[in-house]
């Protein structure tokens, strides 16, 4: 980018980004270290890093087994994984009509989009509680998902995607015979797919981290999405082993890093782009 | 749905509308169902002192919201949490473009940073909080014990209602900081470099003038979404506060986010809380327009 | 023909007279797994043993009494709502007045075995609210004074003669925290809830409420001593403002001289100390020797379910668990103080058991001094719990006297009581 003169600039930069880099990275440093400590040597204090006990079977097992934490990854991984798919199940469609056709309720509807882009869903969880309450949907899997079924960031982010496609490519479509459903899925999505990848990213690391709406809707444990269950970790062990305590969210935290970690520049380059575009 | 050739215009118009409602239809139950009858039912619930499991309310009016924004409780909330935004948000947008600046300005070890520190945004805030809990913890801290061995006194950092909002907003910050960086990473990156050249060429010497001349102006239009990004993010806060401090101690990290779960969901009063919530997202209303307005005169496009 | 006709209907009619053998499932919730965790699982596991048609199933435990209440109460009339819950002892009280939980009066009158079972008089008034018997004593605590016996002897103490007044604590206190190296003299629980506080108050002779429960009544000179109190733990013993976990762990860790909590703990605080020093107990330093009392901590099984089928089963299990059998797992796998008197005096349930254990008598010494742990009415009662506890932690950060705080917390109490 800037040029720079002498070979001490590099250096310093290095130094500068590394010293950064230690501090951010300080916590999982600790974390992981003092999953492998036993509870007396926790307790100890003291900053030596290498635990003089190894203990990393007792904590990992008992971070296992106190909750099923398993399960309540792959609870986590089958509720983001429903909602991703029916948020763009839904929302591309709706996006293509209000981006390529001309109907008469398309500022209505994207006037309701803008409402609910700055209505947030903690604003409205009393009366969806309500519903769902009132359905006999708490504490399954469904009521975790259907309320985020529908996602106007989606909607947005896709019109806005859609309306820089030429519309020769909407009408070569048409002529060549194809509904307007079928323009959706075989010409549209191919060509969103940055988009759509983005913006499922986005939504991935949103819900997964999402603990307002699990803690009012779910209290058994098998149901658990990760934030939860780690709640419920934490209120049976009550704090005291820490060890453990450490251990479970290392087990929860690694899904998504490990994810991360692959799939580097799908992750950055997704949320640049719903950045750049929002 | 298969058709052929449009007869006529008119049929055409009238078949791509057809179509349109078909493919929003499902959204459009949804908006109801998800978004428009929660809402009313929120403005509604708020005009009552109804309780949750109860069947006995009463019709209050506007007066809920007198008693509501005179309630001190709130009034600590609403301050709380313009506390926290006021040290997330800078903190982590400044912060943010300083390691992008950082990275761009050499060409090593660019995609290791850029993962490392970007690592706290896809970890799990729940779990993140739980280390930091620890590494706060005022007996066996980490966090603590180094203040010691550097002569500082120990801070008891998320038990002491003075410096819990700072405790919780260097969590926020940590958390926020990776996200800001990959955004300004991005505009960074689509500045076209004829400008600093241009730049160089009228005179334009050292790193701190091109950063003035080139680089903020032309980075504003990602600066203003950064920022307005940030401080949503931050008046949103709640999973550290139920994970680590519970609104404590003395209700000196009580959000309003959480504030609206505990009166709603714990003190079953769903009439105040929904009060709370028209309340909640009006301040979020005025801080987008505010930003729209005052920060997009000083963004200069393309 | 005709005879074996009748024979074989006779016997078919029999058959379905014959109760089926099916499995019946009950849901069992509980609070503070940190103390229960084992134990419900021990009552249960022998329950099912004896009873091999019952199953019995946990939903996710609560952190606190607090936090149980509330899910009960938000789960009220949905089909979510477990069978029985165990709830704290001043909570009884909320459910009782939103007709919550099942009356167990009728169970208690139809059962002819009910009054060789220990359950004395003073128990089931423990659990009893407008007449109606809420639930059964499961768990019962009172407040007492943990301390490390090695830091007192550093410090220049007799471990064998622990302070007998608060003053007394007080010296303790600053010595052992003259010892440096990060020890604490003292900790004393006043966050989560009321209850450590009610203990300086009622142990003053002090009352909450009137005894209309219109108007506070711990704005007297009891209520200005317990909070002077708490000022001087802070302002002499020189405690500092620590959440309730951070107490314990640095309890455990060896780095507080001396812990003021339930003997509900007194298991976990046995398992988090180890070896790392000699833990003692002993009664809570006395302030007013014939008025002073002690709160009565705990908690009791309440019925939720409202299926005949079940609420038999879950009465036999809420009796199983409150029983002399219950109490003597509770006891030694938590710290609570028998509220079965049977169980406390009979060979085959604790009697060795105390011997053997002395830390363990602290609590059961205290018992004559029990009261209820006081139930605030109306629909605020959590908010007060909430309002009282606030008000002393600004007081422990010394934001505010004694006098001042006495005067914030007895007026935002009575704004929230019922008119």
């Amino acid at each position: 980018m800037t040029r720079r003169d002498g070979i001490a600039w590099p250096v310093i930069r290095i130094v500068l980004l590394g010293a950064i880099a230690l501090v951010m990275t300080a916590p999982y440093i600790f974390m992981i270290t003092t999953s492998f400590k036993p509870q007396s040597e926790v307790f100890a204090g003291g900053l030596n890093l290498l635990p003089q006990q190894w203990s990393i079977v007792a904590n990992y097992s008992k971070a296992v087994t106190a909750v099923p934490l398993l399960r309540i990854l792959l609870n986590g991984v089958i509720v983001c994984a429903a909602i991703v798919f029916f948020q763009i199940l839904f929302a591309l469609p709706a996006a293509y009509s209000l981006a390529k056709l001309r109907f008469g309720g398309r500022d209505i509807i994207f006037g309701l989009v803008i409402m609910g882009l700055l209505v947030p869903i903690h604003a409205i969880s009393i009366p969806l509680y309500a519903m769902a309450r009132w359905a006999g949907l708490l504490n399954t899997l469904a009521v975790l998902i259907a309320p985020f079924t529908l996602s106007v960031f989606a909607i947005f982010l896709f019109r806005q995607f859609i309306k820089t496609f030429p519309n020769d490519m909407v009408l070569a479509a048409r002529s060549d015979g194809l509904s307007e459903a079928a323009i959706v899925w075989r010409v549209i999505l191919p060509n969103a797919w940055p988009a759509a990848s983005a913006f499922a990213i986005f939504s991935v690391v949103a819900h997964w981290n999402d603990l307002y709406w699990p803690l009012i809707t779910v209290s058994k444990t098998q149901l658990a999405t990760p934030p939860l269950g780690l709640m419920f970790f934490r209120a049976a062990e009550v704090g005291d082993d820490y060890g453990a305590l450490m251990a479970a969210t290392v087990l929860i935290t690694l899904p998504l890093v490990l994810f991360f970690l692959f799939a580097q520049r799908l992750f950055i380059e997704g949320l640049t782009m719903s950045g750049i575009k929002g | 749905m298969r058709h052929e050739v449009f007869p006529s215009v008119a049929g055409a118009a009238r078949h791509e509308a057809i179509a349109a409602w078909r493919l929003c239809a499902p959204t459009l139950v949804l908006m109801l169902l998800l978004l428009v009858l929660p809402s009313l039912a929120v403005v509604a619930l708020s005009l009552t002192d109804a309780e949750l499991g109860s069947s006995d309310w009463h019709f209050l009016g506007l007066s809920a919201y007198r008693d509501l924004l005179g309630d001190r409780d709130f009034q600590r909330a609403f301050r709380n949490t313009a506390v926290y935004v006021g040290l997330v948000a800078p903190a982590s947008v400044l912060l943010g473009l300083a390691l992008a600046l950082l990275i761009e300005a050499g060409t090593t070890a660019r995609a290791f940073f850029r993962s490392v520190f970007f690592l706290p945004v896809v970890s799990l805030i729940v779990a993140m909080g739980t280390v930091w809990q620890y590494l706060m913890h005022p007996t066996i801290g980490p966090l603590d014990l180094l203040l010691g061995k550097l002569g500082l006194p120990a801070v008891n950092w998320l038990g002491t209602s003075d410096t819990v909002l700072w405790g919780l907003a260097i969590i926020g910050i940590w958390q926020a900081v990776g996200f800001n960086m990959v955004l300004y990473l991005a505009g960074l990156t689509s500045i076209d470099r004829a400008l600093y050249q241009a730049a160089e060429i009228d005179g334009a010497k050292s790193a701190w003038e091109r950063f003035r001349l080139v680089t903020w102006p032309m980075l504003s239009p990602m600066t203003l979404f950064v920022i307005t990004i940030s401080v949503i993010n931050s008046v949103k806060v709640f999973e550290t506060v139920a994970a680590l401090t519970q609104g404590g101690p003395a209700k000196a990290s009580e959000v309003l986010l959480w504030s609206i779960y505990q009166e709603g969901f714990v003190y079953l009063h769903i009439g105040t809380a929904s009060a709370m919530a028209v309340v909640f997202v009006a301040v979020l209303l005025v801080l987008i327009l505010v930003q729209t307005r005052v920060l997009e005169r000083r963004v200069q496009y393309q | 023909m005709l005879r074996r006709l009748l024979a074989s209907v006779a016997l078919s009619l029999f058959a379905l007279a014959l109760p089926a053998r099916a499995d019946t499932t009950i849901v069992v919730h509980y609070p503070m797994p940190g103390f229960f965790k084992s134990v419900m699982e021990q009552i249960s596991t022998e329950y099912m043993k004896q009873h091999p048609d019952v199953k019995i199933t946990f939903t996710s435990p609560s952190p606190t009494y607090e936090d149980g209440l509330q899910l009960m109460l938000r789960q009220a009339g949905t089909p979510d709502m477990p069978d029985v819950s165990f709830i704290g002892l001043n909570r009884l009280r909320v459910l009782a007045e939103r007709n919550i939980g099942t009356d167990l009066t009728p169970f208690i009158k139809a059962d002819p075995n009910f009054g060789k079972e220990g359950f004395s008089d003073r128990l089931l008034n423990l659990a009893k609210f407008g007449g109606k018997q809420m639930g059964l004593a499961f768990a019962t605590s009172n407040p007492i004074f943990y301390y490390n016996a090695d830091l007192v002897k550093k410090a220049g103490g007799d471990p064998d003669n622990p302070p007998k007044t608060w003053d007394e604590v007080f010296k303790l206190a600053a010595k052992i925290q003259a010892l440096g190296d990060g020890v604490t003299g003292m900790a004393y629980r006043w966050m989560g809830d009321d209850w450590m506080f009610s203990a300086l108050l009622f142990g003053d002779g002090g009352k909450m409420l009137s005894d209309d429960e219109k108007k506070v009544a711990f704005d007297g000179p009891e209520g200005l001593f317990a909070l002077k109190l708490i000022d001087r733990m802070v302002k002499d013993g020189k405690m500092p403002a620590m959440t309730s976990d951070a107490e314990i762990q640095g309890f455990t860790a060896g780095k507080i001289g001396m812990f003021f909590f339930t003997t509900g703990a007194l298991r976990q605080v046995i398992n988090g100390v180890g070896n790392k020093f000699e833990l003692r107990t002993t009664a809570m330093p006395v302030i007013d020797a014939t008025k002073g009392r002690l709160p009565t901590g705990g908690a009791a099984a309440v019925m939720f379910t409202t299926d005949p089928a079940k609420q038999k089963v879950v009465f036999d299990f809420v009796k199983f668990a409150s029983g002399p059998y219950g109490a003597s797992v509770v006891v030694p796998g938590t710290g609570y103080v028998p509220n079965n008197d049977l169980a406390a005096t009979d060979e085959h349930y604790l009697a060795n058991f105390y011997k053997e254990n002395p830390l363990f008598q602290a609590g059961l010494n205290q018992m004559p001094l029990m009261i209820p742990w006081y139930s605030f009415p109306g629909n605020n009662g959590v908010k007060v719990t909430q309002t009282i506890v606030d008000n002393l932690a600004i007081l422990v950060e010394q934001k505010a006297t004694p006098e001042e705080t006495l005067k914030t917390m007895s007026g935002e109490v009575q704004k929230l009581l019922p008119r």
